[in-house]
């Protein structure tokens, strides 16, 4: 005999207690920001805001709408690229100490590792783009750099990313976005059939920068 | 409106019989379950013990994780795979919580507010809070099985699959949970009015 399903307790409690905490549990804690900050960690642009869907795509474009010029630059970055860059210009600190392995291009990055937070600060603090017209002509040339570079991944031109980022590298040698550009270095390392020296930079990357949320997808290297 | 373990598709015309899920690059497949599932794996996360602030970290781990195994994932499947990676890291972030406690009880007892009030009522910060204590104190096999009936709506049969349990110990395990959740409700109601008599 089939077990018959019972009502939700929501819909058939007499409790204003009850339902208030049934009700609590069904709230998503979960934002715009959650799955711009989710893609961006997979390596996946947050896309265009016509092909998004459901109520993410909704909150993405009212977020976009609410932004400032200054914040759509980066916004442009968010779409065109991914939220990456924009987290860890928004982490930079250039007093990192060097550490024994600044022979490797790892070692070159002086910007702390980005975290969620810093995300949500960028987006939620106008202040942290660059007020200074060549810093900030700067850190939009690195975002057009890292944006040729995600392209040519994504199009399967492995062997042209490398190109590309040690374009970057020699053009921007204390790049704000440089520890974006050293995770589409493992990426494009790992997809070109050097996966030995992709998990070399994968290990350096971990070791410096164990916290990262990006670290957790460069682990996927070391497994 | 219940929730399903298979991706929703626009129906096929007439006289064209259903086909299999749509075949999609791993990308896109990738962005087609964070787009369909990101709030549902917020949610489980939360109501399994995982901290407001913690939600959009762990968040990502469940799909940097889910996209590792992407190919051990049969198409329609997603969800339920996902809940299974977020349980655990839930799991794994309430031991970790759980040893900061140990040391927290000792410095500071647990207090019980006043609910009384409609303010109190509305105050989502102050239910879920309320709520996660009294979910704290159920069993591991009883909140899972609440959870996805009383918050995420799946039926028994849905509930039965994901867990891969049988359905009759879904019914079982939630009568239970349900009994639970009301006793422990009751009790703070009774202290609310007692408060609220004082």
């Amino acid at each position: 005999m089939k077990i018959p399903e019972p009502n939700r307790l929501l819909d058939e409690s007499n409790s204003q207690l009850e339902r208030a905490l049934l009700g609590a549990g069904r709230v998503a804690p979960s934002s715009s920001k959650t799955r711009t900050k989710t893609l961006a960690a997979l390596g996946l642009a947050a896309g265009s805001a016509t092909l998004l869907t459901g109520a993410a795509g909704a909150a993405t474009v009212s977020t976009a709408a609410k932004l400032t010029w200054t914040k759509l630059v980066l916004g442009v970055s968010l779409v065109g690229a991914a939220a990456v860059p924009v987290g860890y210009y928004a982490s930079t600190h250039h007093n990192a100490p060097d550490t024994a392995a600044t022979q490797s291009a790892v070692a070159r990055v002086r910007t702390a590792a980005p975290t969620a937070e810093s995300i949500d600060d960028m987006i939620d603090a106008p202040a942290a783009m660059p007020t200074d017209p060549v810093a900030r002509a700067s850190l939009t040339r690195e975002l057009a750099a890292l944006d040729r570079a995600r392209l040519a991944l994504a199009s399967g031109d492995a062997r042209g990313v490398l190109g590309q980022l040690d374009a970057y590298q020699r053009s921007f040698p204390r790049g704000r976005l440089a520890l974006e550009a050293e995770v589409l270095r493992i990426d494009a390392l790992a997809k070109t059939g050097r996966a030995s020296e992709a998990r070399q930079h994968a290990q350096t990357f971990v070791r410096l920068h164990p916290n990262s949320v990006l670290a957790t997808r460069v682990r996927a290297h070391l497994d | 409106m219940p929730a399903h373990l298979v991706i929703v598709r626009d129906p096929p015309p007439d006289g064209v019989p259903p086909g299999p899920p749509p075949v999609l690059g791993r990308e896109a497949r990738l962005r087609a379950m964070v787009d369909q599932h990101v709030n549902f794996v917020a949610r489980v996360l939360r109501n399994a013990g995982t901290p407001d602030a913690e939600i959009d970290d762990e968040v990502q781990r469940t799909f940097i994780t889910a996209a590792r195994r992407l190919d051990d994932v049969r198409a329609g499947a997603e969800k339920g795979f996902l809940f299974k990676i977020a349980l655990n890291l839930a799991a794994h972030a309430r031991r970790t919580m759980a040893r900061r406690r140990e040391v927290l009880a000792e410095e500071a007892p647990e207090r019980i507010d006043t609910l009384a009030t409609p303010e109190a009522l509305t105050d989502q910060k102050r239910m879920r809070q309320l709520l996660d204590g009294v979910l704290d104190k159920m069993d591991e096999s009883l909140r899972v099985v609440f959870v996805l009936y009383e918050f995420e709506e799946m039926n028994m049969s849905e509930i039965a699959d994901v867990l891969e349990i049988p359905r009759g110990t879904v019914a079982s395990r939630l009568r239970r949970a349900r009994t639970e959740f009301r006793e422990r409700v009751g009790a703070l109601e009774g202290v609310t009015n007692r408060e609220g008599k004082a």
